[in-house]
């Protein structure tokens, strides 16, 4: 059994003392970031990709995976102790968690999160697992067309997804190309945009651009909020769900993970899609869905189980076809990319304790979150307390100090700075710069595989549409386009990916 | 590049003729993306085209950089048509002067380019002094001591190390928010420096300079 093989190959990797602590300590930052509002995964792990340079590849994907997942349960903690989603995927855990809390059940909210999460990364870990050789095999016969037509889908996945309007996301994913062209032609070298500055014959760092946007430009936003916040005192009385919580939600638990793998799949999906989806699906099937609302434990333990279980599948996209779905995913991107890695179908051959170390991390990484988190749910809570003027110059000093040790260049740090300028702009014209960070990252793969289709098909741009698989992908996205513009669907989506306003 | 869509923003209170603009952030919004889009073109009106069926080095970027601009136009003809939600106010153009004076200065540094740096540079703290005695002045606050936290930690970390350079960045990054309280901000630089110093330094062994060239520990050592 080639699986079975494999996966004790990762094992043997994941295990090794280093590779677990370092699990450990990504789970830890993560669920600290998932517990602190105005500190998302996104912005925690462009913070920490400079510090990665030093750590072996392994342990260093290890690390910033288990941040994304972490996140994902230390958002759900805030939302049902304090109605703080510490997390955008958490948003929806605050509608019953938190009344549950009220109602003197935070424990068994907890602990069902807690569960819901760990038997979903248990699940989506063999998903993983499964579908990669498959997937890889599929992507190992795409050539330059096909890989071309899939990217464009990913994108148009990614537009669909965002908020606002679709017209303003298309902007965002061309600015994002456009920006990834600055510096040397891969083919010829010639420089291009660069506007003679040395700094920029490289091109721009990916690591600035997703710092300036996420970091910074977070900063200021958050700086405009009043900050203070009320820690309610909720009494933890015993944490165990009682027998009849667990047959309630074991059904919401099933349902929530299976549609969470699934949209964690789908090119532009993630965790807040898919907690949002779970909720909403889990009220339809409710027998009475009045009770949602107003503490029903179905509703903390769908989104729950569904944010972890996106979490994890959305790396099946980046490891088989080196696409990533999500900003989160593209940030791995850059993480492999500065160890050297080029993502792709590739990496499961040529680096399979690589691949399957970090899918045995993430089992692991779920096992010690459900063992340490329900203890030290009480230190969590507390650390809500540190002010945000306290928190706001750590983010600033270690983004200045991350973006320096790359290259030794004060030059990049300002660029930093006027990218969180830039980002800050973005927000406040209601452009969102998740978009424009995705086609950043797939501009350089995009353009490559163009331009070799078209060397290919002997500049006929026909080739997209001929080959069979690239025509599918193609009209897909054309079909995904032409939904997202109907207005119907449009307003139905708007009220559900609604920006938390923690 | 990104520069344009900043000078866009700064111009942006002008009045646009006899267009009558109902939705302020749509069509500022397209604007910009419209001149970051000639910009662009701008910048690679050098590069060779296509070279029969082969795409050259320029192709990519003036198709790209033209569908920008086509979509900036549409924004902004969106901008024209709906009716507006009001723009969020915000204002950036003292710290985008500052920043962009510090890209001028140190790119190639010929005469007219230092110049240029220097207008930027008057412009920008005359902008600043002036937004933050002004009523505006809670939203010039937070974006432009960011800045200036950014831009001092760039200019002192060569000359004063890692030490010095985070503490005056962190300080600076304090006075972003009206609620910062000058003695804890004092002491919590402290102690935040020494973590960055633990973790970047001994921890993962960067090779970071950390006092000030002339006074470091090591040469008073050698010295003796």
């Amino acid at each position: 059994m080639e699986l079975f093989h494999n996966l004790v190959l990762g094992f043997g990797v994941a295990l090794s003392p280093w590779n677990v602590l370092l699990c450990l300590i990504g789970a830890l930052v993560g669920t600290l970031v998932g517990v602190l509002p105005g500190l998302g995964p996104l912005a925690t792990i462009a913070m920490l990709l400079p510090i990665t340079f030093g750590l072996p590849p392994v342990g260093a994907l290890i690390m910033l995976a288990g941040i994304y997942y972490g996140a994902q349960y230390g958002g759900s903690t805030t939302s049902i102790l304090v109605n703080i989603p510490g997390e955008a995927s958490s948003v929806v855990t605050t509608l019953d968690g938190h009344q549950m809390a009220r109602q003197g059940r935070a424990g068994p909210a907890l602990a069902i999160a807690a569960i819901g999460s760990f038997f979903a990364g248990c699940v989506s870990t063999v998903v993983v697992a499964a579908l990669a050789a498959p997937l890889t095999s599929i992507a190992l016969l795409f050539g330059p067309a096909e890989y071309f037509s899939l990217m464009v889908l990913g994108l148009v996945f990614a537009v669909v997804l965002a908020r606002g309007s679709v017209l303003k996301a298309v902007a965002m994913i061309i600015m994002g190309l456009l920006l990834s062209m600055v510096g040397s032609d891969i083919e010829t070298g010639a420089s291009r945009m660069a506007f003679d500055v040395t700094e920029l014959s490289d091109g721009i760092g990916f690591v600035l651009v997703a710092m300036g946007v996420f970091g910074y430009a977070e900063i200021m936003r958050n700086l405009e909020q009043e900050s203070a916040r009320s820690v309610v005192h909720a009494k933890l009385t015993g944490l165990m769900p009682t027998w009849a919580d667990l047959k309630a939600s074991s059904g919401a638990i099933l349902r929530g993970t299976g549609l969470g793998s699934i949209l964690g799949i789908l090119p532009g999906g993630g965790a807040v899609i898919a907690a949002f989806a779970a909720y909403t699906f889990e009220k339809k099937v409710a027998k009475d869905p009045h009770r949602f609302g107003r503490g029903a434990i179905e509703g903390v333990a769908a989104p729950e189980s569904a944010n972890n279980a996106a979490a994890q599948t959305s790396f099946i996209p980046l490891l088989t076809l080196g696409i990533p779905p999500n900003a989160v995913m593209a940030l791995m991107v850059g993480a492999m990319m500065i160890h050297g890695i080029v993502p792709g179908p590739q990496v499961m051959t040529k680096q399979p304790e690589l691949f399957w170390g970090m899918i045995a991390s993430m089992w692991i990484g779920n096992l010690m979150l459900v063992i340490i988190n329900l203890p030290m749910v009480g230190v969590w809570v507390r650390l809500l307390r540190v002010p945000y003027r306290m928190l706001f110059p750590a983010i600033i000093i270690f983004c200045a100090i991350g973006v320096y040790s790359i290259n030794n260049s004060a030059f990049d740090i300002v660029m930093t700075g006027l990218f969180g300028m830039i980002g800050y702009w973005l927000v406040k014209h209601d452009f969102e710069p998740a978009p424009m960070l995705l086609g950043f990252v797939l501009g350089p793969m995009l353009e490559e595989n163009l331009r070799r289709a078209m060397l290919i098909a002997r500049g006929d741009p026909s080739t997209f549409v001929t080959r069979p698989i690239s025509a599918g992908l193609i009209a897909l996205a054309v079909l995904l386009l032409a939904l997202a513009v109907l207005p119907m669907i449009r307003s139905r989506r708007d009220e559900v990916f609604v920006e938390p306003t923690s | 590049m990104s520069q344009e869509v900043q000078e866009a923003d700064a111009s942006a209170g002008a009045p646009q003729g006899s267009l009558k603009i109902t939705n302020a952030r749509e069509f500022y919004g397209g604007l910009a993306l419209v001149l970051l889009g000639l910009l662009a073109l701008w910048a690679s009106r050098d590069l060779a085209g296509m070279h029969g069926i082969a795409f050259g080095p320029g192709t990519a970027p003036r198709m790209f950089a033209s569908i920008l601009i086509a979509l900036g136009v549409a924004i902004m003809a969106v901008g024209c048509v709906t009716q507006g939600v009001p723009l969020e106010r915000y204002e950036i153009s003292s710290p985008t002067l500052i920043i962009l004076s510090y890209m001028f200065a140190s790119s190639s540094g010929t005469t007219a380019l230092l110049l240029v740096a220097a207008v930027l540079l008057i412009g920008g703290i005359i902008l600043g002094v002036v937004g933050m005695m002004g009523p505006r002045r809670a939203l010039v606050r937070g974006p432009l001591f960011i800045t200036l936290s950014i831009i001092v930690f760039a200019v002192t970390m060569r000359p004063l190390g890692l030490v010095l350079a985070s503490y005056l960045s962190i300080v600076a990054a304090a006075a972003a928010t009206p609620e910062a309280r000058w003695i804890e901000t004092l002491v919590w630089g402290a102690v935040l420096t020494a973590f960055c110093v633990l973790l970047f330094v001994y921890g993962l062994g960067l090779p970071f300079q950390l006092w000030p060239t002339t006074l470091s520990w090591e040469t008073l050592l050698s010295l003796r």
